[in-house]
């Protein structure tokens, strides 16, 4: 019998118990649905962290000198303590390392955790908790800051400690329509008024976090409104990302010649860069990686043991078609093939149901939450040939049961 | 002996049942040649139709010889055997055994798909069966669609249409009313007018009267083998 033959046989067989069919597939569907989800959204992630989280957070090309790290993971209660008898980052350690670095493009001073949240507020209208930044002004080339309106902190700002102010995009069109329109208002942060130099362009939404809610303030202005903060961390930006990792070497150099360290004596400070972050959630998915296809190959299983199942009911069912079919002069193999097509198509079906119900579930996932997905072609090929797979594997039996019946026999069969 | 298409000799075929064996034929011996129209008759339990699934290929006896063409069928292999019952073998069912949810096109068109025959060739050929047995304007209809005589045909234009030596049927009017009855035999007169080999089991005397040759079994063992009257004419 040729293969479109046993093709339209297959599909008719199926078409005719459609409900049996499609709950017989269930199993299938939900394993390879889950797949493409789970997937889809590991790789949204990645490509988001790679791409914005890093960037966003640190600035791209990017390292900082800190006294704690950046906390991914738990520390130990000894790793606390010790991080907590660290000196205080101050400016002469920003010295220190700008002048261990005089390619760096920028070297900036800026308030670390816990960063305060403030009302700002102009007139009647008010912006809730905005995080307050006190930084020196290459903070603002660390972090590519464009301006939609006016300028960005400058030094004397810092040195005179003015009370003057940038706002995220967000915050300044909250108070004002017109982000433009904030540059020389007075608004009131903390209870003081503070001039608006500048408003920074929109950054857009990671993760579903705004990157435009804050306001900076001059380092100096910063001490004097919230006191000294214990985090203080300076940040480093090189013009390309190769100078990264040596600058970063020349920075601990710096450090450890600014805090008289000993050679043996282990560092009082930490020089991180987005890497800890990233290679936080590469482990993270890694952990993903090796459970999901544990997870899958579970529910392929089941969904192929139903498979078999009921292709047995359903070679019981049709002893008598078989037995006809051999007494027209159907051989072994024409019955054995067309059992494992039906078993194969069956399954497959299950597949790209499966892809289609995850491609549309990581679809509805990115719209309405902030997970973003990313469906990959991979996904969706392992998915279908999982499916097709599993047809096979779980078709092998019933279809040679159903080939091995005797003619007579089979035509006897009630 | 050239054109004796089936000879058997000595064929018995056992059923063994737990403790009980039933012995459903006991050493027949039979010869059949072209174009012969061969009514096969005998009390129920007597073996007919264990003979006749011998002769379609579709049960293998116990022991004894079976020739078919010159071949002889129990030493074929499994695939062998398939291509004989597809090329060789037209059965007609009492029960007619028709695929319920295909057309009576697609059900006539079956052997030739077992045949490995195109498909434009295939529907041209189903056609001209059906047309062959009078169903020329029913071919898109369902077995649940036609009326008991007209599923017969139907069945026999599927065991015609792969031109088989040899036309086997087992009470083919079992199931159906004497005028249906009636029209299906003058069906099976014309398919051995135009020189097809036929051989049919049927209880009923006048149905057997359309044969040349009655061979009536009893217990497992030929009984009587003759020629009747029209056998001459
Ligand atoms: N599959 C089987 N298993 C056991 N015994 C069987 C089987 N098929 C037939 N027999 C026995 O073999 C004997 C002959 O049966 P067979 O069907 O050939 O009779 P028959 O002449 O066709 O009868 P009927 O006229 O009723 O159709 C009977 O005794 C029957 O019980
Ligand atoms: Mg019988």
């Amino acid at each position: 019998m040729p293969l479109s033959e046993a093709l339209r046989l297959a599909l008719d067989a199926i078409w005719s118990s459609k409900l049996r069919s499609f709950f017989t597939l269930l199993g299938i569907i939900v394993s390879v649905a889950f797949l493409v989800v789970v997937v889809a959204l590991i790789q949204g992630m990645n490509a988001y962290v790679r791409e914005n989280l890093t960037g966003a957070v640190i600035g791209i090309n990017a390292f900082q000198v800190r006294r704690t790290p950046i906390s991914v993971g738990l520390l130990s209660d000894d790793e606390v303590r010790a991080i907590a008898k660290r000196p205080l980052i101050s400016a002469d350690d920003a010295a220190a390392v700008a002048a261990a670095l005089p390619g760096a493009r920028a070297v900036a001073l800026q308030s670390g955790w816990p960063t305060p949240v403030s009302d700002v507020s102009y007139r009647d209208r008010l912006v809730g908790d905005v995080p307050i930044f006190g930084v020196t002004p290459p903070y603002q080339i660390v972090q590519d800051y464009r301006f939609a309106a006016g300028d960005g902190l400058a030094d004397p700002d810092v040195r005179e400690r003015r009370y003057v102010t940038v706002l995220g995009y967000e915050v300044a069109s909250k108070l004002f329509d017109d982000p433009g329109a904030a540059v020389g208002k007075h608004v009131r942060i903390a209870g003081r008024e503070v001039t608006v130099k500048g408003v920074v362009a929109a950054k857009g939404r990671v993760l579903g976090q705004s990157f435009d809610g804050f306001a900076l303030v001059p380092f100096s202005t910063f001490e004097s409104m919230y006191g000294r903060r214990k985090t203080t961390v300076v940040s480093v930006k090189m013009a390309d990302a190769a100078e990264v990792a040596p600058a970063m070497d020349r920075a601990e150099e710096a450090m450890r010649v600014a805090h008289r360290l000993r050679p043996g004596e282990p560092d009082d400070f930490t020089v991180d860069k987005a890497d800890a972050l990233v290679a936080f959630w590469r482990d993270l998915t890694r952990v993903l990686f090796t459970a999901i296809p544990a997870v899958v190959c579970i529910g392929i299983v089941v969904g192929g043991i139903v498979i078999m199942n009921i292709m047995l009911m359903s070679v019981n069912e049709r002893t008598r078609e078989i037995g006809l079919r051999k007494s027209l002069g159907a051989r072994r193999s024409d019955i054995r093939r067309q059992f494992l097509i039906e078993s194969v198509v069956l399954a497959f079906l299950g597949g790209v149901i499966g892809v289609a119900g995850g491609w549309a579930f990581a679809g509805l996932m990115s719209v309405v939450t902030p997970l973003p997905a990313r469906i990959t072609a991979w996904s969706v090929g392992v998915a279908l040939a999982l499916g097709a797979g599993t047809g096979i594997v779980f078709g092998v039996y019933p279809a040679s049961r159903a080939a091995r019946l005797d003619p007579i026999t089979a035509l006897r069969a009630e | 002996m050239s054109d004796g298409i089936i000879r058997i000799r000595d064929l018995a075929r056992r059923y063994v049942m737990g403790q009980e064996t039933v012995q459903a034929l006991r050493g027949v011996s039979l010869e059949i040649r072209r174009n012969e129209y061969v009514a096969i008759m005998g009390p129920s339990g007597s073996g007919k139709s264990t003979m006749m699934n011998v002769l379609g290929c579709l049960d293998t006896p116990t022991s004894g010889e079976y020739w078919l063409n010159g071949h002889e069928v129990s030493r074929l292999s499994d695939d062998a055997l398939a291509r004989v019952r597809n090329k060789e073998i037209g059965f007609v069912f009492q029960t007619f055994n028709l695929l319920p949810r295909a057309s009576a096109l697609s059900n006539v068109e079956l052997p030739l798909v077992y045949a490995g025959m195109r498909t434009r060739e295939r529907r041209e050929r189903a056609a001209a069966a059906l047309e062959r047995v009078g169903l020329a304007n029913r071919m898109d209809h369902r077995p649940n669609e036609l009326s008991g005589g007209q599923r017969q045909r139907v069945a026999i234009a599927r065991a015609l249409v792969n031109q088989p030596s040899i036309l086997l049927a087992d009470e083919p009017t079992g199931n159906l009313d004497s005028v249906t009855s009636e029209e299906i035999m003058r069906t099976f007169a014309e398919l051995h007018g135009q020189g097809q080999t036929v051989v049919m089991v049927t209880h009923e005397p006048d149905i057997a009267a359309h044969a040349a040759r009655v061979v009536v079994l009893r217990d497992g063992r030929v009984e009587s083998d003759r020629s009747t009257e029209r056998a001459a004419a």
